[in-house]
């Protein structure tokens, strides 16, 4: 028996991840629920599990490629059952197909015969046989076996085959698929690319450097610049949000002395090892807890319909070097700020090294994005969809103001709230905003 | 430094050897009869006129009786050689050798131990189907015993002095046509290797093999006879500029498996030639090691030239079906490239 290995739809928008490399090799045993494979969505780099125990049979997907969502790529058997029918042509992406095809048309003598000069199953011929010794030298080398010319017995590619194409090449350049993948997608010369050390093969993490310095000025004077997919999909929801939405933007300068107070306060309570709240943690806490009283700030809309969130799940927009992600702290009106400090740092940690999981970057039902500490005052943040409303926090910093009659020192800062006028009013929303004013200036209110 | 035959460096080794230790001694059937051949292949010819017969010991047509002095010698501190006409006859001693002798020493925790040699002739010489087989997988397939394999003279002296002086029972199996058997006793189509030997004492370890012939196209791995047959077939693949390398294990168990798989390793390629049937033979075991060990160092399939899984024939006329022979191998190895 045969399970086949198939990429999971892991949202409603995804059509398409990259694999970014297999953790099994064909032949390894696997067990259920043990990480398989791991992809590149336009969100974060997930791991996939197993959906089977048995020996990982045959891959179709390698690194590198673009996948269909729901696609099959790759069989597991059961260990010592017996081989399965590899038919799966049909489940199989276009690309796929195409690949086989090439690889059929460029090794005649592979599709021609196998032993005993019987016709190969037209499930083999779509493989590349190669003998063990031509695949390692093949893969320490970066050739593509599909490029290869097989001399070997039974039309198998042999390590002389695989020398012989080194020795083609002019300039033979050691670099692995992945990154020659990534290089051939963006068009890039092999001179260009430098290995990070003299004599090293060169990896993604090169072609990446060059990608991102690349400097191609087209005529009209434009630089354009090679893009990751979540830089695609940041640049969708943007204009989703500001095309269907009625945005407006509501700014107020709160006096922030008490937070900033509030906040000594509590650090100096903590204990080592405590986590240590920040002003987002604060107003993550603060927003959260007004939500629960401004239900259509926690909303979406149908196109016909408000539809009020019942959980709370506070989306927090964290610049990493990827671009715009958005950790989710989930029902944090019901979390302790040390709690939620906790768990909104881990989420940032895993989101700033790229292993967050897609489970953590959906379900958001409002979102908080903090340009304080790079020194902005005040924006207007776009709307995350399908949420209704988002907050921007301008930096805290001291200005003269008027306090109880008197001009003096405060600390201050802007709060900038985009909402959805579809959903919710101008007064409604302002009240929301001067509800969450009222509870940074007077901090001991969160208690009423 | 003398010229001799694998018989005769054999029979110089059981002397040195006795001359050395009161303890060690000959065990067999018409091994020291006066006037006799020595043997059915001449190696103790003379022996028991320096040692006299009670230390050549001439025995009745009994295996099982041979089997079981020699095993209840060496538990009792004795170092017996005992001599097996044909190794084909080994299967009347299987249950001495398979459940005593190996087992002893391991079921003892090391109290008791069987310090014995056998030697037993192989290899078809057309004297039919049971004076014919090669036998060497039947027992590198119980643990307990020591295999070797010579076949050089140098090898075939070295080796049975390093067996007399193991602790454990080692098997000796020596090819008929590889003895250079003389007089009434030689054998038709012999190939009767004549090599230079040592006056002075050596041992060759038990447990190492040999590069016979270096090549870097592909490894043939041969024992015994087949080993000359595979560097027979190595000088006609050097003609068409395939250069084989020839191994010889020497020892079967313990196997110097880095030896093969470090050859394999060079040249991508592996043959296995071997007299034995086919079906579950050493050369399988072989085959097995390099797929286990050496996978991705392989260039094409592992190929066996063997005998046939029919008993051997006593017709002149099926010999050539039935043996492994150099053309076979050639065969083999140009499947591969």
């Amino acid at each position: 028996m045969a399970t086949d290995i198939i990429v999971p739809p892991l949202s409603q928008t995804m059509d398409s991840v990259v694999l970014v490399e297999w953790l099994k090799a064909e032949g390894d045993k696997v067990a259920k629920g043990e990480p398989l494979f791991v992809i590149e969505t336009d969100k974060a780099n997930l791991d996939i599990e197993a959906p089977a125990g048995g020996v990982l049979r045959q891959v179709w997907a390698q690194p590198g490629e673009a996948i269909a969502v729901r696609a099959t790529i790759g069989l597991i058997a059961d260990v010592g059952g017996e081989l399965p029918e590899f038919e799966r042509p049909s489940a199989r992406s276009a690309a796929a197909s195409v690949a086989e095809a090439a690889v059929a048309a460029l090794h005649p003598l592979a599709a021609a015969t196998g032993p005993m000069g019987q016709p190969l199953p037209p499930e083999r011929q779509a493989r590349i046989f190669a003998s063990p010794r031509a695949r390692r030298l093949a893969e320490a080398e970066g050739v593509p076996l599909a490029e290869l010319t097989a001399s070997g017995p039974e039309g198998m590619i042999v390590e002389r085959d695989v020398i012989a194409y080194i020795a083609s090449k002019p300039a033979p350049m050691a670099i692995t698929p992945v990154a020659r993948r990534l290089a051939q997608a963006a068009g890039l010369e092999p001179a260009a690319l430098q290995p990070a050390r003299p004599g090293a093969r060169i990896t993604r993490a090169d072609v990446d450097v060059v990608l991102a310095r690349r400097e191609e000025v087209s005529a009209d004077g434009v630089q354009w610049v090679e893009v990751a997919p979540i830089r695609r999909t940041i640049a969708r929801r943007m204009v989703a949000s500001q095309q269907a939405a009625a945005e407006v933007t509501l700014t107020r300068d709160v006096d922030a002395t008490e937070l900033v107070e509030l906040r000594g306060q509590i650090l100096e309570e903590l204990s080592d090892g405590d986590p240590r709240p920040t002003y987002t943690d604060i107003l993550v806490s603060i927003v959260a807890r007004q939500l629960a009283r401004h239900p259509r700030a926690n909303a979406t809309w149908d196109g016909e319909r408000i539809g009020l969130y019942a959980d709370i799940n506070v989306a927090v927009a964290v610049d990493t070097e990827r671009g715009l992600v958005t950790p989710v702290v989930r029902n944090a009106d019901t979390k302790g700020l040390l709690a939620l400090t906790a768990e909104r740092a881990a989420l940032v940690r895993q989101a700033l090294d790229g292993t967050i999981g897609l489970d953590d970057l959906t379900g958001g039902t409002f979102t908080i994005t903090n340009l304080g500490p790079i020194g902005i005052d005040a924006f207007t943040p776009i709307i995350n969809p399908p949420q209704t409303a988002i907050l921007g926090v301008g930096r805290i910093r001291p200005a003269a103001a008027v306090h109880n009659g008197e001009l003096c020192i405060r600390q201050r800062m802007f709060l900038s709230l985009t909402f959805d006028h579809r959903i919710i009013d101008g007064a409604p929303a302002a009240r929301f905003l001067m509800d969450i004013v009222r509870l940074i200036e007077k901090p001991h209110l969160v208690w009423l | 430094m003398a010229e001799m035959s694998i018989a005769e460096a054999l029979r110089q080794a059981i002397r040195e050897e006795m001359a050395r230790d009161d303890r060690v001694f000959c065990i067999g059937e018409d091994i020291g009869i006066p006037g006799g051949f020595g043997g059915a292949f001449t190696v103790t010819l003379g022996l028991s006129d320096e040692f006299g017969r009670d230390r050549v010991l001439d025995t009745p047509i009994s295996e099982i009786a041979i089997a079981g002095v020699a095993i209840g010698a060496a538990i009792a501190g004795m170092r017996p050689i005992a001599d097996v006409q044909y190794g084909d006859f080994l299967f009347c001693m299987m249950d001495q050798i398979a459940n005593q002798a190996a087992k002893m020493r391991y079921m003892s925790g090391g109290q008791v131990s069987v310090p014995m040699v056998m030697r037993a002739p192989v290899g078809q010489t057309r004297r039919g189907a049971q004076h014919a087989q090669s036998l060497e997988a039947f027992f590198t397939h119980i643990p307990g015993l020591k295999v070797v394999a010579p076949s050089t003279a140098y090898d075939a002296k070295g080796l049975l002095k390093s067996a007399v002086r193991d602790e454990n029972p080692v098997l000796v199996f020596e090819h008929k046509l590889l003895y250079g058997s003389k007089g009434p006793r030689s054998e038709r189509g012999a190939l009767s290797p004549v090599g230079e030997v040592p006056d002075e004492e050596y041992l060759v370890p038990i447990g190492e093999g040999v590069i016979r012939r270096e090549g870097k196209d592909v490894t043939i791995v041969g024992k015994l006879l087949t080993m000359y047959r595979a560097l027979q077939a190595a000088e006609i693949l050097a003609e068409e500029g395939i250069e084989a390398e020839v191994i010889d294990p020497r020892t079967l168990v313990p196997l110097d498996k880095e030896l093969i798989l470090a050859s394999v390793r060079k040249t991508g390629r592996l043959v296995i030639a071997e007299e034995d049937n086919l079906t579950g033979g050493w050369a399988a075991e072989i085959a097995a090691i390099v797929a286990d060990e050496g996978f991705v160092w392989l260039d094409a399939p592992i190929k066996r030239v063997s005998a046939p899984d029919v008993p051997a024939p006593f017709s002149p006329a099926l010999d050539d079906a039935y043996m492994p022979n150099e053309h076979k191998i050639v065969a083999a190895v140009k499947s591969l490239l």
